[in-house]
């Protein structure tokens, strides 16, 4: 596969962002969860990207997003940590033989791994957004079911996406 | 010397990943209130666009209950015009005609999170000006906290820094409507004085001693009614007219902003 061309990067994130501050942010869900499905954009690095780049993709979303939500810094602290983090967990789900991933899906990743790769993702994300947007950090249950139930949620969406993206994913690289 | 370059070239994502997140726990630790709304204004003339595009496509949508709401409204303008046509007196006639107003969309608004803001699609450009009251046909919203040069940023009554002036109506004695998170359509009015004869039922109008306000809009209805001992002020729990997840169209008092009263009080304090 050949890698994902800037233009066509640049397109995923204009939609990933657009999907979030106009629908997601929307909702929420007894008054705790809200969905974080942008991150799918930083999910979906593929293993060929350099580390200097998936840091300031990720960077760059998240200051987008920032800036619709009126939160300077906070989505992009996340982002940018989960972009750091993001190839070290994809092989945490991978066989030793397998370290030749392209995009992290259920074609390349199996099932069962692709769903642990992507819940890890989500709750490292979710515990950094949450606890650094409550800082000082006040109710300690609050912020617990704050994370946990945003986790399941944001999970189950990309869950979703996942398992069923994949028959489009061997005709487009994204 | 080559392997420091080596060392540096193969871990240079690691001072590439501190110097961004240092960036951003800088933008999001170390900017005081003044500079986070300045991010989110200037942040507003790109984004500000795209919401309006948003709420564009939802007023269509909500064009049935607009109507609604105008007719209500249409209603009771005439209600009123008729009780004013009653007892004609010319003064009134005129205090009550006089006003100047704004009329302004609204075009994102919260009121799940702890401190909510609302954006309209008016700024300075359009004479909105820093503490103007903002309200509906319904209640009082809030006042302009922030007016950029074609959006403003307001501090609805659903922010726990809001705080506005209010009275019950027909009475004098006056407290200040104000909100701390949770359900959006109650708030507290605090500091009423504890003689006072306020029953459940009474409604709230604002007091009009702020120039944000003229007097008499309607805030909301008395739910229940609290004693402080500690301070000898009563705590009312009001049911709010403004269903402040419902808002698309807003008025902007722009008459009667004489800032000097406000001046002074800062001043002072």
């Amino acid at each position: 596969m050949e890698p994902v061309s800037f233009l066509r990067r640049f397109g995923l994130m204009v939609g990933l962002v657009l999907l979030q501050v106009l629908i997601l942010n929307r909702i929420s869900l007894f008054g705790y969860a809200t969905p974080m499905f942008y991150i799918w954009f930083i999910v979906r690095f593929e293993s060929s990207m350099t580390r200097n780049a998936m840091l300031i993709w990720g960077f760059f979303i998240g200051i987008v997003i920032d800036m619709f939500t009126g939160t300077p810094g906070l989505n992009a602290a996340c982002s940018t940590i989960l972009a750091l983090l993001q190839p070290k967990i994809v092989t945490l789900f991978l066989s030793k033989d397998r370290r030749d991933i392209v995009v992290p899906s259920r074609d390349t990743m199996g099932g069962g791994p692709l769903a642990g790769y992507l819940f890890l993702t989500t709750l490292v994300h979710h515990t950094f957004y949450f606890i650094f947007r409550s800082i000082p950090l006040g109710d300690w249950t609050v912020l617990m079911a704050k994370i946990v139930f945003s986790t399941l949620l944001t999970f189950l969406i990309m869950l979703a996406v996942g398992m069923s993206a994949d028959r489009s994913d061997k005709r487009r690289s994204l | 010397m080559r392997s420091l370059l080596d060392f540096i070239v193969k871990y240079s994502y690691v001072f590439l990943f501190i110097l961004l997140e240092s960036v951003s726990l800088a933008l999001l630790f170390g900017s005081n209130e003044r500079q986070r709304m300045a991010f989110m204004t200037s942040a507003g003339r790109f984004s500000g666009s795209i919401l309006e595009w948003r709420s564009d496509v939802k007023s269509y949508f909500g064009l049935r209950k607009e109507n609604e709401k105008l007719a209500y409204e249409n209603a009771m303008l005439r209600s009123r015009l008729n009780t004013v046509l009653d007892n004609i007196e010319v003064e009134s006639l005129f205090s009550r005609i006089e006003g100047d107003y704004a009329v302004a969309r609204v075009i994102d608004n919260s009121v799940r999170k702890d401190d909510n803001y609302i954006t309209i699609n008016k700024g300075r450009a359009d004479g909105i000006e820093r503490g103007m009251g903002v309200f509906d046909s319904r209640g009082v919203i809030g006042v302009v906290m922030l007016p950029g040069k074609k959006y403003s940023i307001v501090l609805p009554v659903l922010n726990g820094r809001s705080s506005i002036s209010c009275k019950i109506s027909g009475s004098n004695s006056f407290g200040f409507l104000e909100w701390y998170g949770g359900n959006p359509y109650m708030a507290y009015i605090v500091d009423m004085p504890f003689h006072t004869d306020i029953n459940p039922g009474d409604t709230v109008v604002t007091s009009g001693f702020s120039s944000a306000f003229p007097e008499n809009i309607p805030v909301g209805i008395v739910e229940s009614v609290e004693e402080e001992q500690l301070n000898y002020m009563l705590r009312l729990t009001v049911s709010l007219f403004a269903d402040m997840s419902d808002i698309r169209w807003v008025y902007v008092n722009t008459h009667g902003q004489d800032p000097e009263p406000e001046e002074l009080k800062e001043e002072l304090q």
